[in-house]
């Protein structure tokens, strides 16, 4: 029963979405019965810009975002779990608040640095600021994962004369892997959903990410009916991340589990 | 061999006309608009007769949020970063000095003429020159009006003392039960109320850049909405109240005067309205010898100092500010004109026959404060009227707090000294 | 070998820096200067006019009350529902692990995403709710135009978003719990509700108090959803702090103002937060003298 109750409340108002999508303006509005249609969906895919076009853009800031992270967070957190415990501790004590930090209130130094120094409306440069408010968590959780492989195993790989980078490569990283997958996971999310950052940096149309252009089509909202289209809107824009969760469930929770617990 | 190269001549020629005659075809300058979607609805036409009218240039219209703050903020996220894909703005009159003071717009002086604003109604002239320059050109304007029934009086009021007198007598009667309806919930409505108030009282707003807001003519206009509350004619619910709110409540015969802008005409005669026929308006009471004030709203097209087509913009601008586009305007949407000649054209006048009253409650008409920081200095006024109009305040001790408050806000955003 | 490892650690810790410290610092600046529309975008010292203002400002106090209101409702309600649920998934179920995942979906969704549904849930008279509400002949309840309710519905809405993260960070700690210590107590007849007082709750109170931390940090900053849902209205009524500082920048164009409210902020989650994180300090030595 409990469970019933779970799955309710989740999966509640997703389903209504998908539902609010696929049924015509005057069934909305109960004016009228029936009126079951795509003609939602295929407003919003041939719409100008068309929608995939946001998802599109998600991704690739998406991707430089994780890969920006990765490159950074790995050497630092491999560094974090080798330093002393005193220092250690103290640096990460920091990281943790830092991970908790609303973004949100950095965002007008943010907006300055793009008006200066040229970063606005490209996509790839919002990787820097994404990058920076990831590596907390990133740092967290990959340095818990180094804390787990035992001293020993890079011991002996000193011993057979491996150098930093060979150690890397060979022991350290292969070890490393589920945990850096939870990492990109996590970034990869924080990407798709950041909201303030992107609003700010981005103004081109054609250039937004899911979040901010979701919000300009809130905005523009003329009537409070039909709300088919943006449920429709809705529904694309949850899918991506749906079909995210569920292949790489464990992933997901085990990083979020880690990272929090170890930090 | 020589048809070869007959051949290659024959191709090159070909290539060379071609070539010539795709650059000499000429080329079509793209123009785009922000507007409100009201406003972009309501032009669909104008739009597509320009464009026909108009081969080498191609207009196009973005429908802009339908709040009007969501519009403005479009524009300026766009403008900080440096860039904007629009060339004109439909801007409201309490944009522009801002967008003015940031640098963003372009003097429409040079490209409009010296008599630009020469065929303009009095009082459509307002908000769009100042520090010595054009920056808008107006495109409908509104202006605050004082409803009344006619059924329930020979004449309507001139001075607050008569309105009062009239509401309770009227309601003594029973006749109605309340007496006057505004708007005086806490956003920009209320400023436009206050406004109205305040100079009929002889108080001003922002003066130099000064604020004049605990004089003792400011503090009578905030103790008359106050008292209008306490003794009964105005209901206590006008703390939330908006215009389709005070429409409601008149429209259902429950006041015999409000204060709305001129599109609650158009509703109050519908055909289906209980008062149709029954309303007049006039411009807002105000003391012996002080003026009957209308605040001035209107929307007005300016340039984006950016644009890389403003010879083109500028047709765009003539062309949808002309006396045929506000008459299309005026006759299919309701949407009252700025241009003089549009208001005394004959054809009008018989359609719209109120359009002579509009005419002179437009040249009562007085401006918000045209200042940059006009959005804080409203926020923090209808903040402290709205504690008044609640009771919460004595309306000496809230002016007194708006008005430190006021010039604490242009000192620290580089007002003043 | 000491300065490898920092060497390691410069380019995160240098973005780090750029990233979190940088702001501050500018913004502790920045509240000293008038810089604003009237100042030509320019930054000019005016010293400490600008806190002056935010100390004499109403609409600071009101947006401050309206977020605390919210943040404390929201937390709330947060890591009861997110315990309830993290107790749930901790039993050994059948197709545990697809309802964990389930559970955890609206926590993965967009803010913004979910908020433009919202809307239409809480929509009156078309949404489901209101629908519902007919249906079974109650009066309609004006979610988002009365000012009194509209602060709930954004609650509601925050709460369904976060709660997974909570329930599964409490999960989490659920599962660090030896078995043996229930069984224990079964054996010693004690019902449910004390096994929970005396055995759980206490053991589960570092990862409470992380996810109590964590979560009223978020929801000090709280943007995102309020934009979207309700712009900050009805009447300013669900307007935040980072809304009013983030509206004085972008509408505004008062950036000296702007980077004055940001700093009321986050000294207002200092505060906060400090004073959370002292309590646990202190209570984990209590425990600790408890041993």
């Amino acid at each position: 029963m409990a469970r019933l109750m779970l799955l309710l409340w989740s999966l509640g108002p997703m389903l209504w979405q998908l539902y609010s999508s696929l049924r015509s303006s005057e069934a909305l509005s109960g004016l009228g019965a029936g009126g079951w249609t795509f003609e939602n969906y295929r407003q919003l895919l041939q719409g100008d810009p068309p929608f995939l076009t946001y998802l599109i853009n998600s991704v690739v800031v998406g991707a430089s975002s994780t890969a920006l992270t990765l490159a950074l967070a790995v050497p630092c957190a491999y560094a974090l779990s080798r330093l002393g415990r005193r220092q250690a501790r103290a640096l990460t004590a920091l990281v943790a608040a830092a991970a908790a930090f609303p973004a949100v209130l950095l965002f007008l130094a943010l907006l300055e640095l793009a008006r200066d120094w040229h970063l606005a409306n490209q996509l790839l440069a919002l990787s820097l600021p994404y990058a920076g408010l990831c590596l907390p968590l990133a740092i967290l959780l990959l340095q818990a994962a180094f804390a787990d492989i035992p001293i020993e195993l890079e011991e002996a790989a000193l011993i057979e004369g491996m150098g930093l980078w060979q150690r890397l490569r060979w022991i350290l990283l292969p070890l490393m892997a589920p945990a850096m997958a939870s990492s990109a996971l996590l970034v990869f999310l924080f990407s798709w959903n950041e909201y303030p950052i992107a609003l700010t940096w981005l103004s081109r149309t054609e250039l937004l990410t899911l979040a901010p252009a979701m919000a300009r089509i809130a905005g523009s909202s003329v009537y409070t009916i039909p709300y088919g289209a943006f449920a429709a809107a809705t529904v694309l824009g949850s899918a991506p991340l749906i079909l995210l969760m569920l292949l790489f469930q464990r992933q997901i929770i085990s990083g979020l589990t880690q990272g929090a617990i170890k930090g | 061999m020589a048809q070869r190269w007959r051949l290659l001549l024959v191709t090159f020629s070909v290539a060379v006309l071609l070539t010539v005659g795709a650059l000499a075809r000429p080329q079509i300058e793209p123009v785009s608009v922000l507007m409100p979607a009201p406003f972009a609805d309501a032009t669909t036409e104008l739009v597509s007769a320009f464009n026909r009218s108009h081969p080498r240039i191609a207009l196009s219209v973005t429908r802009g949020p339908l709040e009007t703050e969501a519009v403005s903020d479009l524009a300026i996220s766009s403008l900080l970063l440096g860039e904007s894909p629009y060339d004109l703005l439909l801007m409201d009159v309490s944009w522009t000095p801002k967008y003015a003071a940031a640098g963003w717009l372009e003097p429409l002086d040079r490209w409009l003429g010296p008599d630009a604003l020469g065929d303009l109604a009095p009082g459509a002239e307002l908000g769009n020159a100042f520090s010595g320059q054009l920056w808008r050109f107006p495109l409908v304007a509104d202006m605050g009006l004082l409803y009344w029934r006619t059924d329930l009086m020979a004449a309507p009021p001139r001075t607050p003392a008569e309105l009062v007198a009239i509401s309770r007598r009227l309601q003594r009667e029973g006749r109605v039960p309340w007496g006057y309806v505004w708007q005086g919930k806490q956003y920009e409505g209320l400023s436009c109320v206050v406004l109205e108030v305040l100079r009929g009282f002889g108080g001003h707003w922002l003066v130099k850049n000064q604020p004049q807001l605990d004089s003792p003519a400011a503090v009578a206009a905030a103790s008359w909405l106050q008292d209008l509350v306490r003794q009964g004619i105005t209901p206590e619910a006008v703390a939330n109240m908006g215009e389709p709110e005070a429409l409601q409540l008149f429209q259902a015969g429950d006041a015999a005067f409000m204060r709305n802008w001129p599109y609650a005409w158009a509703e109050l005669n519908k055909p289906d309205s209980p008062l149709r026929g029954k309303v007049a308006f006039t411009t807002m009471v105000s003391e012996e010898g002080e003026p009957h004030a209308a605040t001035q709203g209107s929307w007005g097209f300016s340039m984006l100092a950016g644009s890389q087509h403003k010879a083109a913009a500028v047709e765009v601008l003539r062309f949808l500010t002309s006396a045929e586009a506000q008459k299309q305007l005026n006759l299919r949407w309701g949407y009252t004109p700025t241009r003089l000649s549009v208001f005394e054209d004959p054809e009008l006048r018989a359609a719209n026959p109120v359009l002579t009253d509009l005419q002179q409650a437009l040249a009562a008409a007085v401006l918000r404060p045209l200042s940059p920081v006009y959005a804080q200095l409203s926020d923090l006024l209808y903040r402290d009227v709205n504690t008044v109009i609640t009771g919460d305040e004595s309306a000496p001790t809230a002016m007194r707090a708006l008005q430190s408050n006021s010039e604490r806000l242009l000192r620290s955003s580089g007002g003043q000294g | 070998m000491r300065w490898r490892l920092w060497l390691l650690m410069a380019p995160a810790l240098a973005l780090l820096l750029a990233i979190f410290a940088a702001p501050l610092l500018h913004y502790l600046w920045l509240s000293t200067q008038a810089q604003s529309v009237l100042t030509g975008l320019q930054p000019q010292p005016i010293r400490a006019q600008q806190w002056l203002r935010l100390w004499n400002d109403g609409r600071f106090w009101q947006d401050t009350w309206q977020t605390l209101r919210f943040s404390a409702a929201s937390v709330s309600l947060e890591m009861l529902f997110g315990l309830a649920v993290a107790l749930l998934l901790n039993q050994p179920l059948r197709g545990r692990g697809l309802l964990r995942t389930i559970s955890l979906l609206p926590w993965a969704l967009p803010t913004t995403v979910m908020a433009l549904g919202w809307r239409w849930i809480f929509n009156d008279p078309y949404g489901p709710i209101s629908r519902l509400l007919a249906g079974l002949e109650l009066p309609a309840i004006p979610f988002l135009s009365n000012p009194a309710l509209t602060w709930m519905a954004t609650v509601g809405a925050d709460t369904w978003k976060t709660t997974p993260f909570v329930a599964l960070l409490l999960l989490a700690g659920l599962q660090t719990i030896p078995a043996d210590l229930y069984e224990a107590a079964a054996l010693e007849g004690a019902t449910p509700w004390k096994t929970l007082r005396r055995i759980t709750l206490p053991l589960l109170t570092p990862y409470l108090l992380i996810a109590l931390l964590f979560r009223l940090a978020q929801a000090l900053g709280v943007f995102d959803l309020i934009q979207v849902l309700t712009g900050g209205g009805p009447a300013g009524s669900t307007e935040s702090l980072a809304l009013y500082a983030y509206l004085n920048a972008m509408r505004f164009l008062d950036f000296g103002y702007s980077a004055t409210l940001l700093l009321g902020s986050f000294a207002i989650l200092l505060i906060l937060c400090g004073a959370g994180a002292l309590i646990w300090r202190w209570s984990l030595r209590w425990q600790g003298s408890l041993r």
